[in-house]
């Protein structure tokens, strides 16, 4: 008895014609429509709300692209800001895989910061440039780890929900880091500023290309390429996904769901704090009260709007850090307040939270 | 019953409730429907019989606005009628209870009564609402309790709250889409009281099922779908045998497995699990095994018999190691193991079918293969969804019990399909105790006996089966001895030879056995 089942029996037209049909059929061209229709569309309304507040929807584009993408300085601007919101989307990213969900991307970026700027100044004068360096970042990611960590502990053990932790627990980072630097990290040279002594230069990325531009973003694409793989092809990636999924199929499974809960979220606290201190060492070099500014938060909506992919995540990522650029351009060009992106911001979020869909299936 | 047929035939023939001509509807490459006609008149009870995967849901979600056809008609009372979305299909007096039930398990009965009907006022006043369900439930022979958490029923009572839901939208045409599998035969005929009280006022309903039992007792019509195509439309099954019924569903006659002789031989053979005086309590608190023993032997089919919830997933999740018992000692091969202990007895070659695939084995968005090669990572973090790939392939040609290909994603599988997928896992898995929960649930005929005859055949080569089943004929076909629970209790543990259907449905009832 040979049947296979009746749904491996698919239609089949003559070969060659079937691949070039089977290709174009893969394409989800109608998806692909509603995707750059919706994209358009929030344009759309961002420019005619920008011209209720007095800008000028003809030329509000061309000033957007201007002042993030189209002349070297912008772009160098775009990418640099990039480095902060892309970690902490990816923050958000791996935990997503095991079904968590960390929002706490801004009070680790804050914690690797922090801890970048203790371990920076302790040793930058004292150990070999390099291996300063590297402790340095390595410190960003431990603290940022350590913070995620809690709150995944606490979903682990005490069964509280990592959501709520992990955006409470940014307030507390952030009181952390007022109180360094307000009172024992404060720059005595700092004319009273609340700012903690700057790094010193062994412990600063280098800039490449004569301009601003440092490494930071490029290890961001490294990571975000190595987080792509490590979710794909590896079996801690797999296992994510099944608990993730269903975690009851991973505990009938015998998976060990309360380690891949905690490494999942050890892994991306990990990436937020190198991201902190990347950004620190590379763009502000000390602390200051606005180091982060809603980075966290934005690279939680990149995260979202790049549906938990960590490449996807990243270029979300690049575009949220573009539109938050732009804003500056509309400051001084157009006359407008440069928070003004935010209501673009926020009406892709929207926008794509209202046509995403899960599995095909409308009920 | 009065039959209520000709009630509004008076002159011309009446109009029917519900006409699908040529319907198609496809995923991709896979078609799904392909060209289905039938009709459906007032107050008739209309089987929908196929194998798995051969477009019944597909064609109800159709009718009910979940899929958009796409092509072919559908006629309301005569009118041609497009049906955008379920609440379409409920303003046009269309219910359906889905095969995968479809409430929130975190609230209350009333509460998802609230969130379906579209009449609720924006204000919920939960005591008129409870008083109304209440209404309903009894009207129509449905127990419920309004109050009580959803994840806290039975499945049994899960699909009367479906019902209730439906019911109270009002309607006159009724989908079941496969209501009979989850249940007991208790349940069955409870809910079959309630098709005769729809039908007596007129109701249209649609039923889905793979019991041919089930058909004769109550369809008036049937129509019969393979590989998404009408074989046979709006017959009435009185004029057909069953060996003619099940052609037309599988394309072959299908040998019926017999009785099984068992022996008593193996009963010295050391035992390969013994519990003793195990207690387990359930989430909420009850008792869900109460001071149970009983030993799983080589080479013995266990029957495990009892109505729905009388311990039976506690007793299989103990075998399996998921659960921590509250009281008593497991052993395995002879020494105590401490619960939970998953990994352990995996490697000790105790595998599962569980009761409740969708929940507890399916991965959305994973394939088939992937499935596989979880199952064959036994808990390991070695995954090759490859290997895993071509393996499937050869597990199909060992079982064969005609698994999907391994790229199809399971989500989205027929609930027959995923059945099949999980069984040709478990039953192709070099083991030594396989607990099987429900293992023919939703599947059709001939994927049932060929499963069962898997089942004897992994027992024959030395394997204990401990069979969970709420099919009396499958239990004493199937087993050496027979178990039986109620109220988490074992009121008894027979040989096969020795009993009948009527002394296992005393001891369900909670008599024990004259020791
Ligand atoms: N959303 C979907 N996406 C892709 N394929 C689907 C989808 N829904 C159903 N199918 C496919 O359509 C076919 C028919 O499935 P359907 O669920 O209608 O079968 P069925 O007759 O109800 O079977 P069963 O008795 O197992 O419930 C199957 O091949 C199934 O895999
Ligand atoms: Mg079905």
């Amino acid at each position: 008895m040979t049947v296979r089942n009746d749904e491996a029996l698919a239609v089949a037209p003559p070969r060659a014609i079937a691949a070039l049909l089977g290709f174009a059929a893969r394409i989800p061209w109608k998806r692909i429509g509603i995707v750059v229709g919706a994209y358009a569309a929030c344009f759309v309304a961002f420019a005619a709300f920008s011209a209720w507040q007095g800008g000028n929807p003809l030329t509000l584009v061309q000033t957007m692209l201007n002042s993030s993408m189209l002349n070297g300085d912008a772009l160098v601007q775009t990418l640099l800001r990039a480095v902060p919101i892309g970690f902490a989307a990816l923050a958000a990213a791996i935990p997503a895989r095991a079904g968590l969900v960390n929002v706490g991307g801004e009070g680790q970026l804050i914690l690797g910061a922090v801890a970048a700027t203790g371990t920076g100044l302790a040793l930058g004068s004292q150990v070999p440039g390099p291996l300063a360096l590297v402790a340095t970042a390595a410190a960003g990611a431990i603290a940022g780890a350590v913070w995620a960590g809690i709150s995944a502990a606490a979903r682990v053990w005490l069964g509280t929900s990592e959501s709520v932790t992990s955006l409470l627990m940014n307030f507390v980072a952030n009181d952390i880091m007022l109180f360094l630097i307000y009172q024992p990290w404060k720059d005595p040279a700092g004319s009273g500023q609340p700012q903690s002594r700057p790094l010193p230069g062994s412990v600063r990325l280098g800039t490449l290309f004569g301009g601003q531009l440092n490494i930071a973003v490029f290890v961001l694409f490294a990571v975000a390429i190595g987080m792509w793989l490590v979710i794909r092809r590896t079996g801690w990636g797999f296992a994510l996904r099944v608990v993730g999924g269903n975690p009851e199929a991973a505990r009938r499974n015998g998976l060990p769901i309360k380690s891949l809960l905690l490494s999942s979220m050890l892994a991306g606290g990990a990436l937020a704090g190198l991201g902190g201190a990347l950004n620190l060492m590379g763009v502000e070099g000390q602390l200051q009260p606005g180091v982060t500014t809603t980075f966290g938060y934005i690279g939680f909506l990149a995260c979202f709007l790049g549906r938990n992919d960590p490449i996807k995540a990243t270029l979300a990522a690049l575009l949220f850090s573009a539109i938050a650029l732009s804003g500056n351009g509309l400051q001084l060009v157009e006359g407008l307040d440069g928070s003004i992106v935010n209501v673009l911001l926020g009406a892709i979020v929207l926008t794509m939270l209202a046509i995403g869909r899960k599995n095909g299936e409308r009920i | 019953m009065p039959d209520q047929h000709h009630r509004t035939t008076t002159g011309s023939p009446p109009t029917p409730t519900l006409e699908v001509r040529e319907l198609v509807k496809t995923f991709g490459t896979v078609r799904a429907n392909d060209g289905i006609s039938f009709t459906i008149m007032p107050g008739e009870v209309h089987a929908l019989l196929g194998e798995n995967g051969a477009g019944k849901s597909t064609l109800v979600k159709s009718l009910y606005g979940v899929h958009q056809p796409d092509s072919g008609q559908i006629l309301r009372n005569g009118e041609p009628v497009t049906i955008h979305s379920p609440a379409t299909a409920r303003e046009l007096g269309i219910g359906m209870v889905f095969q995968d039930m479809r409430l929130i398990p975190a609230l209350t009965v009333w509460e998802n009564v609230a969130l379906h009907l579209s009449d609720t006022p924006f204000a919920l006043r939960p005591r008129a609402l409870r008083a109304r369900i209440t209404e309903t439930s009894e009207r129509y022979g449905l127990a419920t309790h309004p109050g009580r958490k959803v994840e806290h029923l039975s499945i049994g009572e899960w699909q009367r709250v479906e019902l209730v839901k439906v019911l109270l939208g009002g309607l006159d045409m009724l989908i079941l889409d496969e209501p009979t599998s989850v249940l007991t035969p208790q349940e069955v005929s409870g809910l079959f009281d309630m098709v005769a009280r729809l039908k007596s006022e007129g109701v249209a309903i649609v039923i889905i099922t793979h019991k041919l039992r089930e058909v004769r007792q109550i369809a008036d019509k049937v129509t019969v779908l393979r590989g998404g195509r009408t074989i046979l439309s709006d017959a009435p099954p009185a004029t057909l045998s069953d060996d003619e019924l099940i052609t037309a569903m599988v394309g072959e006659p299908v040998a019926i497995l017999e009785k099984r002789s068992t022996s008593a031989e193996h009963a010295t053979a050391e035992p390969i699990i013994g519990l003793s005086g195990v207690s387990v309590r359930r989430v909420d608190g009850d008792w869900g095994l109460r001071e149970v023993s009983l030993e799983v032997l080589p080479g013995q089919i266990l029957g495990v018999a009892g109505v729905a919830g009388s311990g039976q997933d506690e007793l299989s999740e103990t075998l399996l190691g998921l659960r921590q018992p509250h009281s008593g000692t497991v052993m395995l091969d002879g020494a105590i193991v401490e619960l939970p202990a998953v990994a352990r007895m995996r490697k000790a070659g105790v595998i599962a079918v569980a009761p409740d695939p969708i929940r507890q084995f399916v991965v959305p968005g994973m394939s088939a293969a992937q499935h596989a090669a979880l199952w064959n990572a036994a808990g390991s973090y070695s995954f090759d969804t490859r290997k895993a790939d071509a393996d499937l392939a050869r597990r199909d040609a060992a079982g064969q019990l005609r698994v999907v290909a391994g790229s199809r994603r399971m989500d989205r599988l027929s609930g027959g399909n995923v059945q099949r997928a999980l069984l040709t896992l478990a039953l192709t898995s070099p083991c030594r105790v396989l607990v099987a929960s429900y293992p023919t649930r939703g599947l059709d005929i001939l994927t049932t006996e060929r499963t069962r005859t898997l089942l004897k055949e992994l027992c024959e080569a030395g394997s204990a089966v401990v069979l969970i089943s709420e099919d009396l004929d499958e239990l004493l076909t199937l087993s050496d001895r027979i178990a039986v629970l109620a109220g988490g209790r074992l009121t008894g543990i027979v040989p096969a030879a020795a009993a009948d259907r009527r002394s296992i449905g005393e001891l369900m009832t909670g008599k024990e056995a004259a020791a």
